[in-house]
């Protein structure tokens, strides 16, 4: 019996994860990004940055976490700085690390008031105008929790885009928590599009939840 | 003295029309997405000497048309590109209209198929 509370616990734990959609966290110079994503019910995210250079940026956002059984909910609102650690411009190429961290508020129905949130991560990527591959991991604590996000992305794109055309990706996405998560592998497919400055991605888990996310660029 | 005005007038017009803009094609590495590259284009618009912009993801340049009687020095070029956060390979300097830059990258595209 207490086995199975146990799990329980954890399944619920693991359904809190967000299960965000990857772009990257800085799109140009002198550029503002606006994104909104909604993950398969568990996360709603809002975010906006500013980039004074095409190697930082900075901004807020504000992340809302929901069990399945929505009984247990958190929400953190945040300030993050991004720096693109590395970039490779190649010839037909490019390949970049991204790294972060935030602090931010964070507020709970299990556990009383507000607490102090930390945010640290990376990207890794590496895309050709027809293939795409990142690597992310993502992790939020706080006194009252911790969880550490894994997330790989492998992208295919049916033909080559061009500045003025419609790019559409076809991505698979892998994500795994760990810490004081549930162990396990959420597979989720996606379908990309961008032209100019607005990018949509639509998709659903192996298990139909939905996935969506929006993101504008000025 | 109406002749001499004429004569002026048609020597004035003359040489505007032998002064057509010119245009600067550049050799970029790591122009592969769309979204990211928006970024080249809005800071070359800001030069007063830009007419127009085009960028080629294809064939990875990017090319400035010049308005007339204007041009960017290849240092400030190089600072802008490389502002955007790529890497200039080659700068050339070319009378190729922005317009035939961009018929001959179509071409090129529709020949590969």
């Amino acid at each position: 019996m207490q086995t199975r509370k146990c799990l329980a616990a954890l399944c619920l734990l693991g359904a809190l994860l967000p299960a965000a959609a990857i772009a990257k966290p800085i799109a140009f110079a002198k550029g503002k990004a606006v994104m909104a994503e909604y993950g398969a019910d568990t996360m709603n995210e809002v975010q906006f940055f500013y980039a004074p250079k095409y190697w930082w940026s900075g901004g807020a956002g504000w992340l809302e976490l929901k069990s399945e059984d929505v009984d247990k909910q958190r929400h953190i609102a945040y300030v993050r700085a991004n720096l693109l650690a590395k970039r490779w411009n190649l010839p037909a190429a490019q390949a970049n690390v991204f790294v972060w961290g935030g602090l931010g508020r964070a507020t709970g129905n299990d556990f009383d008031g507000s607490t102090l949130a930390r945010n640290a991560g990376f990207q890794t990527d590496y895309e050709t105008r027809r293939v795409y591959a990142s690597f992310r991991s993502d992790l939020q604590e706080s006194d009252h929790f911790s969880h550490r996000i894994d997330t790989l992305q492998l992208g295919w794109s049916p033909y080559a885009h061009d500045y003025e055309t419609l790019a559409t990706w076809f991505v698979v996405q892998e994500r795994r928590y760990s810490g004081d998560l549930f162990d396990g592998t959420e597979t989720a497919l996606l379908v990309r599009f961008f032209k100019g400055g607005t990018w949509v991605e639509v998709g659903a888990t192996t298990d139909g939840k939905l996935q969506a996310m929006a993101m504008l660029n000025f | 003295m109406k002749i001499l005005k004429t004569i002026a007038f048609g020597l004035l017009l003359g040489a505007s029309t032998l002064a057509s803009a010119s245009t600067i094609e550049m050799d970029v590495s790591g122009l592969v997405c769309a979204f990211c590259a928006q970024g080249i284009e809005k800071t070359l618009k800001h030069f007063p000497a830009t007419q127009a912009v085009f960028v080629s993801l294809e064939d990875r340049i990017v090319a400035v048309q010049l308005k007339d009687g204007s041009d960017i020095d290849d240092a400030t070029l190089r600072k802008a590109i490389t502002d955007a956060g790529y890497t200039i390979v080659a700068i050339n300097r070319t009378d190729e209209s922005l317009d035939a830059i961009r018929s001959r990258v179509s071409a090129k595209a529709h020949a590969h198929g």
